[in-house]
This record gives C-alpha cells, sequence and structure tokens, in this order.
C-alpha cells in the first residue's frame, strides 16, 4: 500500500506517475450519470424542497435605498401580523453592531442598520408560518430613512468630492484596499524599455458591465437544533465550513453540528464567498433556538441578484509591439468596483511578453457586492483577449499566427514551458498548436478568414469570424478527504462530503474508483447529500476533479490492496480458520476487473469480488449468503485517502501547460446592429477526459455562459435613485439556446495536466473565455471595434455610426 | 403572493356579473401568463380581491374561416394561431407574430386576448413591491424621463401626463395591419381604436367588459402581410421593436397598406404617413427606404433609445419589400 502512495506526486509541480496503460472505465462514454434521471425528471431534492415538521419561514428586510441608515424603524405592525411568530431587529441586544466571521477571513454585520445597495438585506427579520405572511409582514414594517448620496461608477466614487459610499465600514475613502492583491500595481520587465523597443505603439479602452448569474434554485437555508447539538440544510458550496461557522458564532464543537447539502440550482462560486449567502444562516440558527422550531430562510427572485462577477470593470490599454508580431509591452490601467482580481495576470501566466505592468483601483459603488461569479478569471482573460484582437488587427496578422508567437510563460517563450515540461515528467507537447490546429480545421478557418469588414453575406449581414486562446485553469488547489469501502455484496460506496457543484463530478468520482478497484461502475455509488463527518472535497470549479480525482484514486488502490490482501489471507477463528477465497496465492498474483478477483496469469481462475468479501461466519453457520447476525465477522475492506496539491492553485514557479483556444462566427445585421453568433467551436486541452460527456457539457454550458453574457447581461440600475431595474429573469437577458450556436466541442489530451491521469479542471475555463470571443468575430464582420461590454444592439449601431 | 378569491366563470354573462359584483378589485384570468407575475411582484399599489377564471368557459376558443373573413375566439391560444395553416398562408403576419412571441411554453399558456390586454413591462411600472409609484399607476412622474429609458417611447409619451412606457404586445401590431376587429361583451371596436393609455389601463376597455373574438376581414386579391420582431432574445423576450405591414398589390403598384409598429409608443404606433407615401409605388429598396423614413423622421427618441429609431425604419423597410408582390 505505502509504496503505491509514493507514486503520488508529493511535488505538486509534478505529473502523475501512475497511469495505467489500459483505461477499462475511464475516458469511455455511456456510464450513466448518478444525477442524471432525477435531475431530469425533477426528482432530485434540493434545499427549498425540504419542508420539517413545524417549520416556520424566514424573509429578511432588503433596503429600498442604494446607501441609507435607518433613523427610526417601527415593526409594531408586522408583529401583530397573525401568523408572524418572531421579528428580529437590528437593534436587538443580541445583534447590535454585531459582525460575525464569514468565508474567506471577512465579517459581516448581522443585521445592518445601514445599506450600501439597494436591495441589501439588513434592517429586519420576520419569522412566520408560511413565506407569504412573513413577506407580508415585512411590507409592514415603517422605517424613517437618513438617506446619502450614491455611486454607481467607480471613477465618480473616487473623485476628490465625493462622499463616502459606505462610511461605516470605509469611513476614509471609497477607495478600496486590495483583496486579492498586494499591491495595486502588478509588474513584470520594465514596460518603458518594452516601449522604446516596439514598432508600433496601440492605445485603446474596454470595459464590462455589473452582472452576475442569480441561481437556478433560488438560495435558501434551514437551521434546526436538538438541544445542544444544530442541523443545517444548506444551498451551498463550502457546506463543511458552516460547522466551522457555527463553532464561531455559537461557540459549539464542531462534531455537534450535522450539515445536509442537497442538490443546489448553482453557487457559480463566488456567490458562495458573499456573506448574503451566509449570515441569513446565522440568523436562521438564532432564531431557530428562540423558537425552538426549525426555521428556513429564503431569498426571493429578487433578492437572489445582489451579487455580481469580477469583470464589473474599466480598462485603458496601451500595448507597444513589433512587427513581427512579437509584443514588447502591455500596460493597463483598471477601475473596478468593490473588488478585483488582477487584469496583467495572464499575460505574464500565459505569454512570453517581457514586459508588463498593471494597475488598479476597486472603489466601494453602491452596488452588490462582486465576487469570482463564474470565475475570478474573467479580469486577465478579459484583458489578454482584448490586446491579442487589437494587435493582431493592427498588424493585418492572423490572430492565431500573433498567438503562437507569443506563447509562453514568465516572459520566456514556449521553450521554458517545454523545459518545465521535462523536468516534471511531463509529454513535451504543444497544446496551443494542436488546439489552434484542431479548431482551424473544424472551423473552416482557411477558407473563411477574411480582412475586417469585407464579406457581405447573401442575406446582407456581414459575416465576421474570430479566435481567442488561454491556458485552462490547471490550479489544482484545495484539499480533498474520501473513503472507500466495499460493501458485503461487493458494492462499492464513496464516503464523502461534498457540494453539488460541477457536471457529473460524483458520477466521475465514482468512475475513478471503479477504475482503480476493478468494480463495474455501476455498482459504485457516491450519495453526496449525506454529512460523513468528513472534511469537504474541495467544491472550487475547475479544482474540483483534478484534486478530488487523486483522493478517489488514492482510496481506491488502497482499497484494491485491502481486498487482495482478504482474497489470500486466512482468517483466523477461535474455533476454526477459515481460508482464503485464494489460498497459496500472494496479493501481486491476482488482479480485479470488472467486479471479479482473478488470477493474473490463468483468469479462467476468478471468483467474483462478492464471493472475496462476503460474511464469511454468516455464510459458515446459517448457509446462508449473508447473515446478519451477532457471530458475523463483517470483512474490513475499507479505506481513507487525503490529498492536498497547492494553496490556492497558480503558485509561483507552476506552470500551466494546456491550452484552449475557441473559434466563432457571427453575422451582423448593420441596420439593426443584431449580431447572430453563427458558431462556435470550442477546443479544450484537458489533459486527459475521465469523462469526455462531462467534458463536452462543461464546454456547452460554458458557450451559452460566457458567450451568452457579452451578448446580453448585466444589472441596470436607475441613475437617479440607485434602484435596480432588472431584477428578474426578463429584463436580466440570459442568452437561450437559440441565440447562441451550434456550438462544436473538440477534446484534446495531451496529458500535461497536474490532476490525477494528467487531467485538468475545465469547469470555469470555457464560461469565461468565451466571454470575450465575440469582440474580434464582430471587428472582423464589420471593421469596428465594439469593446465595451456587453455588447448589445445599440453599441453595435453606435460604433456604425448609425445611433 | 397576498391571497385572493379564484372564481370560476361558466359564461360570459357570469363573468360579467362577477366582475361587476367587487366593483373594479377584480381581473379576468385566462393563460395567466401577464397577471400572476404582476401579482407576484406585487407591483400595484392595490392587488385584486379575486380573478374570475375564463378558461371555464367554453365556447371561446375556435379559429373559424369563413367567407367573409376570420374568426379567432378570445381564448384561443398563441400557439394554435402560428401552427394553422389558413393563417400561415392568408393571415402570414398575425402567424409569424403569434410565432414570435414569448416562448414555447407561454405560447401554450397565453391566449390572443391576453397578448393584446397585457400590461407594460417597463421597468419602473414593474419593479416589486410599488417601489415606482409612477404616473401609471395614479403617482406623481415618470421616473423613466431622468432614468435609464432605453426600452422607452421614441414618438414621445402621453399628451395629458407624459408617460413613456411602450406597450409590449407582438399580436397587436399584426391585428392593426391586418385590420382586425375586436368584439367585446359590449361593443365592436377596431383594433386601431382598441389601444388606450391611461391609469392602470393600455386599452379602452371598461372595468366589466370582456373581449370575446377577433374578426379580420378577409384578405383581397393582391395581399401580403409580414411580421418582423426585434428583440435582445430569439426566444422569452419582449420586443424592443415590432412591426407588421400588410399590402395590398395591384399591377404591381401599391394599392393599400397598414403599417404598424410595436414596442416604440405609449399604444402601437401606426404609420399612416408612410402608409400614404407608399401607396401608388412600385415596392423596391428606394420606395421602402423612403416609406419607413417618413416614419422616423417623425422620431423623437430620448438619451437612451436613439438606436431604436434606426431599428424601426429598418423594421419598416423590411416588412414592406416582404409584402412585393
Amino acid at each position: 500500500m505505502s509504496e503505491e502512495i509514493k507514486e503520488m506526486p508529493d511535488n505538486p509541480m509534478e505529473r502523475d506517475k501512475y497511469i495505467p496503460e489500459k483505461f477499462n472505465v475511464l475516458g469511455k462514454r455511456g456510464n450513466k450519470r448518478i444525477d442524471g434521471l432525477r435531475k431530469a425528471s425533477g426528482k432530485a431534492v434540493y434545499t427549498r424542497d425540504i419542508v420539517l415538521p413545524g417549520m416556520l419561514y424566514m424573509r429578511i428586510y432588503t433596503s429600498p435605498y442604494p446607501n441609507a441608515r435607518i433613523k427610526t424603524m417601527d415593526t409594531s405592525r408586522a408583529e401583530a401580523l397573525p401568523g408572524v411568530r418572531g421579528v428580529l431587529r437590528y437593534d436587538d441586544p443580541e445583534v447590535y453592531n454585531r459582525r460575525i466571521p464569514t468565508l474567506m477571513g471577512g465579517e459581516e454585520d448581522i443585521l445592518a442598520g445601514y445599506a450600501y445597495f439597494q436591495g441589501q438585506p439588513m434592517g429586519a427579520v420576520v419569522v412566520a408560518d408560511t413565506e407569504d405572511i412573513a413577506d407580508e409582514a415585512l411590507q409592514l414594517i415603517e422605517i424613517e430613512w437618513e438617506k446619502r448620496p450614491f455611486y454607481l461608477n467607480p471613477k465618480d466614487a473616487l473623485a476628490p468630492d465625493a462622499q463616502l459610499a459606505r462610511p461605516e465600514w470605509f469611513p476614509e475613502s471609497n477607495l478600496l484596499p486590495l483583496f486579492f492583491q498586494p499591491t495595486n500595481v502588478f509588474a513584470h520587465g520594465d514596460v518603458r524599455k518594452g516601449f522604446e523597443e516596439a514598432d508600433r505603439i496601440i492605445e485603446f479602452d474596454g470595459s464590462r458591465n455589473y452582472h452576475g448569474c442569480p441561481d437556478a434554485e433560488m438560495i435558501s437555508g434551514i437551521t434546526k437544533w436538538e438541544e445542544d447539538c444544530a442541523e443545517l440544510w444548506l444551498h451551498q458550496q463550502h457546506v463543511y465550513e458552516h460547522k466551522w461557522m457555527m463553532n464561531q458564532w455559537f461557540g459549539i464543537p464542531m462534531s455537534r453540528v450535522k450539515i445536509n447539502a442537497p442538490y443546489n440550482g448553482g453557487m457559480f462560486g463566488g456567490w458562495n464567498w458573499i456573506d448574503y449567502s451566509m449570515v441569513p444562516q446565522y440568523i436562521s440558527a438564532l432564531m431557530a433556538k428562540r423558537l425552538g422550531k426549525p426555521v428556513k430562510w429564503l431569498l426571493n427572485r429578487r433578492d437572489d441578484f445582489t451579487f455580481g462577477s469580477l469583470d464589473s470593470m474599466q480598462s485603458e490599454f496601451r500595448v507597444g509591439f513589433k512587427n513581427d508580431g512579437n509584443i514588447t509591452a502591455v500596460q493597463l490601467k483598471s477601475y473596478f468596483e468593490n473588488l478585483s482580481y488582477e487584469p496583467g495576470l495572464h499575460f505574464l501566466e500565459n505569454t512570453k511578453i517581457p514586459n508588463i505592468e498593471s494597475e488598479m483601483y476597486v472603489a466601494q459603488v453602491n452596488k452588490g457586492p462582486t465576487h469570482a461569479i463564474r470565475c475570478e478569471q474573467l479580469p486577465p482573460s478579459f484583458a489578454l483577449i482584448l490586446v491579442f484582437n487589437h494587435v493582431a488587427a493592427e498588424l493585418e496578422m492572423e490572430p492565431t499566427e500573433l498567438a503562437l508567437i507569443n506563447d509562453g510563460v514568465d516572459g520566456e517563450d514556449i521553450n521554458s514551458l517545454n523545459e518545465f515540461k521535462k523536468e516534471h515528467g511531463f509529454p513535451v507537447r504543444d497544446s496551443l498548436k494542436e488546439c489552434i490546429e484542431k479548431g482551424k480545421e473544424a472551423i473552416g478557418w482557411d477558407e473563411k478568414y477574411h480582412p475586417p469588414g469585407t464579406k457581405k453575406l447573401p442575406n446582407g449581414k456581414m459575416h465576421g469570424i474570430g479566435f481567442i486562446w488561454d491556458h485552462e485553469w490547471d490550479e489544482t488547489r484545495g484539499a480533498g478527504m474520501a473513503a472507500v469501502i466495499i460493501q458485503q455484496d461487493g458494492t462499492v460506496n464513496v464516503i464523502a462530503t461534498r457540494s453539488d457543484v460541477g457536471v457529473n463530478a460524483e458520477s466521475t468520482y465514482c468512475a475513478v474508483v471503479a477504475e482503480e478497484l476493478g468494480i463495474r461502475y455501476e455498482d459504485v455509488l457516491l450519495r453526496q447529500q449525506d454529512d460523513v463527518h468528513l472534511p469537504l472535497m474541495t467544491p472550487d470549479g475547475s479544482c474540483n476533479l483534478t484534486t478530488n480525482s487523486y483522493v478517489m484514486k488514492k482510496a481506491a488502490k488502497k482499497a484494491k490492496r485491502q481486498l487482495l490482501e482478504l482474497a489470500t489471507s486466512t482468517i483466523h477463528l477461535i474455533e476454526r480458520d477459515v481460508p482464503p477465497a485464494f489460498p497459496g496465492l500472494a496479493t501481486d498474483e491476482l488482479d480485479v476487473e470488472n467486479s471479479v478477483v482473478y488470477v493474473k496469469n490463468n483468469p479462467s481462475v476468478n471468483k467474483p469480488v462478492a464471493d472475496v468479501v462476503r460474511d464469511v461466519q454468516g455464510s459458515f453457520i446459517n448457509k446462508h449468503p449473508y447473515a446478519g447476525t451477532q457471530n458475523t465477522t463483517h470483512t474490513p475492506v475499507y479505506a481513507m485517502a487525503y490529498h492536498r496539491q497547492g494553496r490556492l492553485g497558480k503558485e509561483s514557479g507552476r506552470q500551466r501547460l494546456c491550452r484552449q483556444a475557441h473559434f466563432c462566427e457571427v453575422e451582423v445585421d448593420t441596420e439593426t446592429g443584431d449580431v447572430e453568433v453563427t458558431r462556435v467551436v470550442n477546443v479544450n486541452d484537458v489533459g486527459k477526459a475521465l469523462c469526455p460527456e462531462a467534458v463536452e457539457g462543461q464546454q456547452y454550458g460554458g458557450t451559452y455562459m460566457g458567450v451568452g453574457r457579452n451578448r446580453s447581461e448585466e444589472h441596470i440600475w436607475d441613475p437617479a435613485t440607485g434602484v435596480l431595474l432588472n431584477g428578474n429573469l426578463i429584463d436580466y437577458k440570459f442568452s437561450t439556446f437559440l441565440d447562441v450556436g451550434p456550438i462544436d466541442t473538440i477534446i484534446v489530451e495531451t496529458g500535461m495536466g497536474l490532476g490525477a491521469y494528467g487531467t485538468v479542471g475545465i469547469g470555469e475555463d470555457v464560461g469565461t473565455d468565451t466571454t470575450y470571443l465575440l469582440h474580434g468575430a464582430i471587428h472582423n464582420a464589420i471593421g469596428k471595434w465594439v469593446d465595451h461590454g456587453p455588447i448589445t444592439p445599440d453599441k453595435v449601431l453606435k460604433a456604425l455610426n448609425k445611433a | 403572493m397576498k391571497k385572493f378569491a379564484h372564481l370560476n366563470a361558466r359564461t360570459l354573462e357570469e363573468a360579467v356579473s362577477f366582475l361587476g359584483s367587487y366593483g373594479g378589485k377584480a381581473e379576468i384570468i385566462a393563460g395567466g401568463t401577464d397577471l400572476l407575475g404582476k401579482m407576484k411582484d406585487e407591483i400595484l399599489p392595490n392587488y385584486p380581491e379575486a380573478l374570475i377564471n375564463i378558461k371555464t368557459i367554453t365556447d371561446l376558443d375556435y379559429i373559424e374561416e369563413t367567407g367573409q373573413g376570420l374568426r379567432i375566439g378570445a381564448l384561443t391560444r398563441l400557439n394554435d394561431i402560428a401552427e394553422h395553416s389558413g393563417i400561415r398562408e392568408k393571415y402570414t403576419a398575425l402567424a409569424q407574430a403569434a410565432e414570435r412571441t414569448a416562448s414555447p411554453h407561454i405560447r401554450e399558456m397565453g391566449t390572443l386576448s391576453g397578448n393584446i390586454c397585457q400590461d407594460i413591462r417597463c421597468w419602473y411600472y414593474r419593479n416589486p413591491n410599488n417601489r415606482f409609484p409612477c404616473l401609471r399607476k395614479g403617482g406623481g412622474r415618470c421616473y423613466a424621463i431622468e432614468g435609464d429609458n432605453r426600452y422607452h417611447s421614441i414618438f414621445g409619451g402621453t399628451v395629458e401626463k407624459g408617460c413613456y412606457a411602450v406597450h409590449p404586445s407582438d399580436m397587436a401590431p399584426a391585428l392593426i395591419a391586418l385590420n382586425a376587429s375586436v368584439k367585446t361583451s359590449k361593443r365592436t371596436i377596431k383594433s386601431d381604436e382598441f389601444f388606450k393609455t391611461a391609469v392602470r389601463k393600455t386599452t379602452v376597455l371598461d372595468r366589466d367588459e370582456i373581449v370575446t373574438e377577433f374578426e379580420f376581414p378577409a384578405p383581397a386579391k393582391g395581399s401580403k402581410s409580414h411580421f418582423i420582431k426585434f428583440a435582445i432574445r430569439k426566444s422569452i423576450d419582449f420586443p424592443i421593436v415590432n412591426c407588421a405591414t400588410s399590402i395590398i398589390n395591384e399591377a404591381g403598384k401599391v394599392k393599400e397598406a397598414r403599417i404598424c409598429l410595436n414596442g416604440v409608443y405609449i399604444k402601437p404606433y401606426r404609420a399612416a404617413k408612410a402608409e400614404e407615401d407608399i401607396c401608388g409605388k412600385t415596392i423596391d429598396e428606394e420606395t421602402a427606404d423612403a416609406a419607413a423614413q417618413t416614419i422616423v423622421s417623425e422620431a423623437r427618441p430620448m438619451k437612451d433609445n436613439a438606436y431604436m429609431v434606426q431599428i424601426a425604419r429598418t423594421l419598416v423597410k423590411r416588412t414592406i419589400l416582404a409584402c412585393k408582390e
């Protein structure tokens, strides 16, 4: 057992050293999804579906103003409404002026007496017999407000004469401290030198409007107390961490907190980090304690529009390059809303551009919080893609060629990456080149590419073709822990605490276990809803499978060793010995495949796993295949494993080796500004596709999410009042299946991923990068840049001087 | 959602009687796709005390082609109109409009009468919990004037009050272009006189009046009609601009034209001058564009919606061209 574990990388920069030559389960198509039927048929149980005996319903008041403080509040009418069981006010002694710790090391007011964006949960909560009664009671609360100036634009908020946008939290200034970055200038090399070396220099700007991603299942949660034990039902990504938070909030031991993680209709990463997804759980716990009944808290559809992605930003770019396509310097200055992520990062991690300087400012504005909604990498992807689009167009060079010229890392060219590959056990393949070749062929690039604004179609529209590229998110961060147990009938349970994140992740975990243990895929089950008291399998977007596949692999290998030891070892009882299934053989003479243990050099000698693990004592006494008596000797095939690989993902020195390339075609109606996306081709080097359908599912879903949001998604506030105008699923315009596509999905497998079997996560990649896919294609169609997203028809018409 | 009474009407007379008994505090429900959304969000200051369900009236769901034209029952679902072969052939704009309305699910529920009686979509009017007590709710002002008006009227507001919310129906311009009449429990109204803007009103209907039937004259020889919708999404979206045009061609020239835009004004916008312009002319790029230009020359866009003028012009031109003999 121990020597097998040594084959796993201790060095988080190394490749998996134990990759089978032949796969029986992984990489195959047709493995039935564990959650497929129940989700498609509507039978999957979500947090919102849970109803407990005696349960009460909690709704939270939301601010009607974007920056305001409560002067006086009267809740008497709400309290008197029949069916109301409790009202908690912001000035209740138990919560007044109190902040509690939340994930990411932050803290938040339990119930603020002020608001810094319209729609902020604050002020009061009502607990009632029904959700409707609680809602009605909220409207009976009367508040006298002190209304304050508000800001919706970061540059306005940072103006010298601006008043405070969030005075209780930031009484000095609207310029916020940085969260992910140590300083506001990110630099590599010397941009001044880079511009001196350049043959040409261009300047342009681009921006992204605030957008978010309300859940399919509107977020909710339940707390139930049984004496000094708490039980939680969570629509959350980091469910296990709620044990820690309950410990911090109420001082109860984590061992007395039970969590339930039903299916959830989306957390999109960052919603999980935003305090308004956590603090209501505290309040529900508080009210459940006071009222002696389980309390369910719920946000409604409008409440769910409280958060945004990190690429709410305005950037100014300056780029220097040589006539041969070598980019010598990139300089950018960016303004963010409420939180930021370094937009210059991908130039360092993904290219050989030697001189980079990125300056950023984060302003407190009176909009909801922003976080890593649908991936924190949005800002650097936005910057990378816009720069490559513009340089290629200026040089009149094919963008695929420009990408290949500048591929690299840390200012060094692709040879530097190749050295890294050799040193760390990876195959030396040119991932970007492979992706580009496959993508160009699929979309017919060589026949279709044309100079900007030159191809009018028979239908009168202008044809455009676009290309973008980036690295894959080879982060492999976080930790995971799980156990594998073989039941007495030979079936296998994976014991793990996980949340419902990812396409088909629980099925792929089972596939890894089936592969390594030699058990049929359908004999392995992971029920992700159960609290098994293990810390959480990492649920972070693209790290989900890369880290957790190692956990499964390790646990399965340990269990397999135990199985073979059982198959070859005598069980010594007091009265007699029980012979092994394969007497006289050593473990290394046996193997397992398709749920059958067999002798390697004579496979005709074999026994089903079920026969090997069957309860020997029960069958011995009662002559039944299984007997649940006190005399049973349960076979101890149970193994636990843990894996951790890296702290935050892309640490210094650990390079990203796999690339992705995306292509699209558009037809632009120059009379209406309509942009029809007629084709998207996604090429992702995922290292190894453990479940090809799941990879394709991410490619499809990511395209609708990415391309779609740059067509039409944005939060729109009333400039006069700061009230969100489109907090519903009609006016906030997600694209539909009809609006994007058709979509091609191409999988490249170079084996250069840091996850088990050389895999790379794909969960966030496509949805992030394809967000910016249309910019280049539209320029190719009409010869004009539309760099301020979303690319709505008014902006296209404006670029054409028709609006 | 607050509690309300739900009454199943067995006859038209009973529905009218129910409406009368609630004294203006009841609403008619058929498909419910608009009304229930409004009630859930509690956008209005007053909540209906009762919903009068007219789906239980059995004889209001039909499509009948007669020698005089076409009759469609008020409760006919949009999907049935979109798929009806006779309508697709002879009343093309009507089928096209139905096909582009909402989504497949909503078209299976939503009725023709509900579509033309639907309330405005203005995001100030529709903001939950009556956040903006605007003119259309009996309040003091239109918040869109100084707010975000990217989807508001490009042809000005109401004369007397200044509301700039547009009418959102896809079916309305098709009805007007095809010169339909609306029969109600009280009277028959020409479709281009059916729409009227007032506090909590988008039609001329009285509080106790119910739409029962639509009548379309048989298309004259040489008639063609066409509908185009422009929206951000291809499904589940309201129009930024839509346009229906019906033209009678004779000897290669336009004998008669009816052109109606929607989504651009407080009610469907009949383009009378353009209709006159194109009459007697051969339809081509130049004449179609000239007629379209006539319409948009009357436009007075707000600060955020000048782009709608260009789209309206394009849609008028394209629908005219599509009606070329």
